[in-house]
């Protein structure tokens, strides 16, 4: 098969070439941070250079994307919830976020609040989240910061923030690596429209209410980063909704049906950055010419993305989270990475590359220090 | 020209407070009309329905005011006790509505069957439960709705209480005219379907407020 | 026409580029910068509002801070008013002020509490708003709080 028959693989010399840059970018992220004190950052910052240039070199190496990069993604979504709660506790003792740290604007603020404070925030000029705007000692992920750095991510990544930049979904991911195969392996695709809905209720209810309802309701991530403290049936209620969706969705689910179910079929933030998927210049599509429908990337598709009327149209839905899963397993090379204004096929390696040159160097900056961040409080604690 | 003057006021007061009442309304309101794909005509009857239950709501509070002689602004206890109530029903009317509008969708068998029946249920509630949604959300005490409520009582005549209220809703329900755009959607499937999902999501979000109001005052008092 | 969108097209990709080699040099800090800058507050539910007076006790201030109404008929948090005492440190054990609450130079409310054990007592002395006794958080239109260096407290309205 073409695939196949591609895969005598780059040569070494001219992958070490291409993984260069990422290697010099890589030494300018961590510079500052191979420049504290203490040899656990020293440490930290080489251990993360190396894992993020290794794999580079590998995806430029065998030509495949996804393999890669899930080992980098799960990385960040495991490591992420050890280093923040690891802070919260260092800061106030416990995970949870009692009321008068909320009177004081100590709340860290998520992305995942963004779709719901715009339209209040427009209408009002105030934002329904009790945050800081800028960062203080207490406060460091202010509200400025992180919209910042959501848009940033978006003009540069867009939904591949998805697969790239949230350190939720890396933890869905790692549960749906488990298993060699599903055990359920039929769901109902209209379930993929469920994030719409989320998405819509919490943007009309927030506005509605005044409050950020997604994070008062139904986040299933505040199980494991900080919630309110549980002193009242209403907080209590919270606590048990957001345990129950967190184990099902992100743990069960994920290990069940070898899907990231959560992003699938409840985050209304990827249905938000959906809207920015048709902004950027890469996108993946289905050559139809080559195609012959053997549903292998619809299987293969961790977000129910592709179906038969995907493949008709050439391209997958707008959830498309650009992982790479269904053009590394397509056995025609008729899934490929795309230029817009291109012709589908015609470029797909240089697509590739300026895709993965894009999101790489963001990834780095900002999962890289994230772990490294991470591996540093760890590696203080055995050094 | 008093009288004039009374429907200015009651007008220019709705308009004004339209905004508010149009926010709180559409987490309900928008999926209602999504969800049932009908043409621009066939919304307008929807709206017309929820609002004519929105008009319900504002009338049974004015009657209430006038009668009754209660503050406007009610003790918290009882407060809670009616907003969960309410959010109760709602809960309920939101999931009967999603529920029966897939019955309503689909094509029912035409013998006496289980699934006419159920047609027709599905077919009755469809045209009553708009309606108290609408009322649903017409008791409420919102800002400018005790605003009108205070001026409705200060009026001196049960009528011109009656007759401030209905020109106080019409002023809010301009606000809702644009809505009817929804039927323009209606050929899109996925938009409908998100609006029904919508549908029980609320629904479950009413069910989670109404156990928390309820079961907060029953465990606290 | 194909030609001038192919051009566009890998333009689109290395622009792509060049944001990504910006972005924590430039963008980063512009957006920052501008959302900083334009003019958004937290909402007064958290913050407790603007603040309409001060009251001067010598050791300590009394700030009273404008209402908090509703804004939306489904909007969970009730009305309240926030007051606060600062600096923490220099309250006595116990504390017993006369507060105007409505700026109209007579007193409103009569608030009791001792710092240390955050309870709470609040006498009406015209009518015009409800007695009450509370303690700790209760909700966020009723509460007792030690935050930072202020006694923050919150008088449901409703």
């Amino acid at each position: 098969m073409a695939k196949q028959a591609a895969l005598a693989q780059r040569s070494i010399s001219r992958s070490l070439l291409l993984t260069l840059p990422i290697l010099l970018w890589s030494l300018l992220m961590f510079s500052r941070t191979m420049m504290q004190s203490g040899k656990a950052p020293k440490i930290a910052a080489l251990i993360t250079l190396a894992f993020g240039v290794v794999l580079f070199f590998q995806m430029m190496r065998t030509l495949e994307t996804h393999r890669w990069r899930r080992y980098f993604f799960v990385a960040l979504g495991f490591l992420f919830p050890i280093g923040f709660i690891w802070d919260l506790v260092s800061l106030r003792g416990t995970m949870s976020i009692p009321v008068e740290r909320m009177l004081s604007g100590d709340t860290p603020f998520c992305f995942m609040v963004i779709p719901m404070v715009i339209v209040p925030a427009a209408l009002t000029r105030s934002i329904i989240f009790p945050g800081s705007i800028l960062p203080t000692a207490s406060n460091p992920h202010a509200i400025a910061t992180m919209v910042a750095l959501w848009l940033a991510a978006t003009l540069i990544v867009g939904k591949a923030w998805c697969s790239y930049g949230c350190f939720f979904g890396g933890i869905e991911e790692g549960f749906s690596a488990v298993a060699k195969k599903p055990v359920i392996k039929k769901l109902d695709t209209r379930w993929r429209w469920m994030p719409w809905a989320v998405l819509a209720a919490i943007v009309l209810l927030s506005l509605a209410t005044f409050e950020p309802v997604y994070c008062t309701w139904i986040c299933p991530f505040k199980a494991i980063t900080e919630y309110p403290q549980v002193r009242s049936l209403e907080t209590a209620a919270q606590m048990g909704i957001f345990v129950t969706l967190f184990a099902g969705l992100v743990v069960v689910l994920p290990l069940l049906t070898k899907k990231r179910t959560q992003c699938s079929f409840l985050c209304p933030f990827g249905a938000f950055q959906s809207v920015f998927n048709r902004v950027g210049p890469i996108d993946v599509r289905i050559d139809t010419a080559h195609c012959v429908p053997c549903n292998i990337c619809e299987k293969n598709c961790p977000t129910l993305s592709i179906d038969n009327s995907a493949v008709k149209a050439g391209k997958p839905m707008m959830s498309c989270m650009k992982c790479g899963a269904c053009v590394d397993t397509c056995p025609r090379d008729a899934a490929v990475w795309h230029i817009k204004g291109t012709d589908v096929g015609s470029h797909s390696e240089r697509a590739r590359l300026f895709h993965l040159y894009a999101v790489w160097a963001f990834a780095v900056m900002f999962g890289g220090s994230i772990i490294a961040n991470t591996l540093t409080k760890l590696l203080a604690m055995v050094a | 020209m008093a009288a004039l003057g009374l429907v200015t006021e009651a007008f220019a007061l709705g308009v004004s407070s339209g905004p508010v009442c149009l926010a709180s309304c559409t987490p309900v309101l928008l999926p209602v009309l999504a969800a049932e794909r009908k043409p621009l005509g066939g919304t307008g009857i929807i709206l017309g329905e929820f609002l004519t239950g929105r008009l319900g709501g504002y009338l049974v509070f004015a009657c209430l005011a006038w009668f009754a002689g209660i503050t406007l602004s009610l003790q918290s206890h009882a407060r809670a006790v009616a907003f969960g109530l309410s959010d109760l029903a709602m809960a309920g009317l939101l999931a009967g509505y999603g529920w029966t509008l897939g019955r309503r969708q689909k094509a029912g068998c035409e013998h006496a069957c289980p699934a006419t029946r159920a047609r027709r249920f599905a077919d009755r509630f469809g045209v009553f439960a708009p309606f108290c949604m609408g009322f649903a959300s017409g008791v409420s005490l919102c800002p400018p709705f005790v605003a009108a409520g205070l001026r409705a009582v200060q009026t001196g005549a049960f009528v011109n209480a009656i007759i401030f209220f209905v020109w106080f809703f019409a002023g809010t329900a301009i606000w809702f005219i644009p809505s009817v755009g929804l039927g323009m959607l209606r050929r899109i499937e996925s938009v409908a379907l998100v609006a029904r999902l919508m549908l029980f999501l609320l629904a479950a979000y009413y069910g989670y407020l109404t156990f928390i109001v309820l079961g907060g005052l029953f465990i606290h008092g | 026409m194909k030609k001038l969108r192919s051009i566009l097209g890998h333009t689109g990709a290395i622009l792509g580029l060049v944001l990504a080699v910006v972005s924590p040099f430039l963008l980063f800090g512009w957006f920052q910068h501008a959302i900083a800058s334009a003019g958004l507050r937290i909402d007064p539910e958290y913050t407790g509002g603007e603040i309409a007076r001060t009251i001067d006790r010598g050791a300590y201030r009394i700030a009273v801070y404008q209402p908090v109404w509703r804004r939306s008929p489904i909007q969970r948090i009730a009305p309240f008013v926030q007051l606060t005492w600062a600096p923490a440190a220099s309250l006595p054990e116990t504390v017993s002020d006369a507060v105007d609450l409505d700026g109209d130079g007579v007193a409103d409310i009569r608030v009791t509490f001792r710092p240390a054990a955050l309870a709470v007592d609040v006498a009406s002395l015209n009518g015009k708003y409800r007695s009450v006794h509370s303690q700790g958080v209760t909700s966020f239109s009723q509460l007792i709080a030690r935050v930072n260096e202020r006694i923050v407290l919150r008088l449901p309205l409703d």
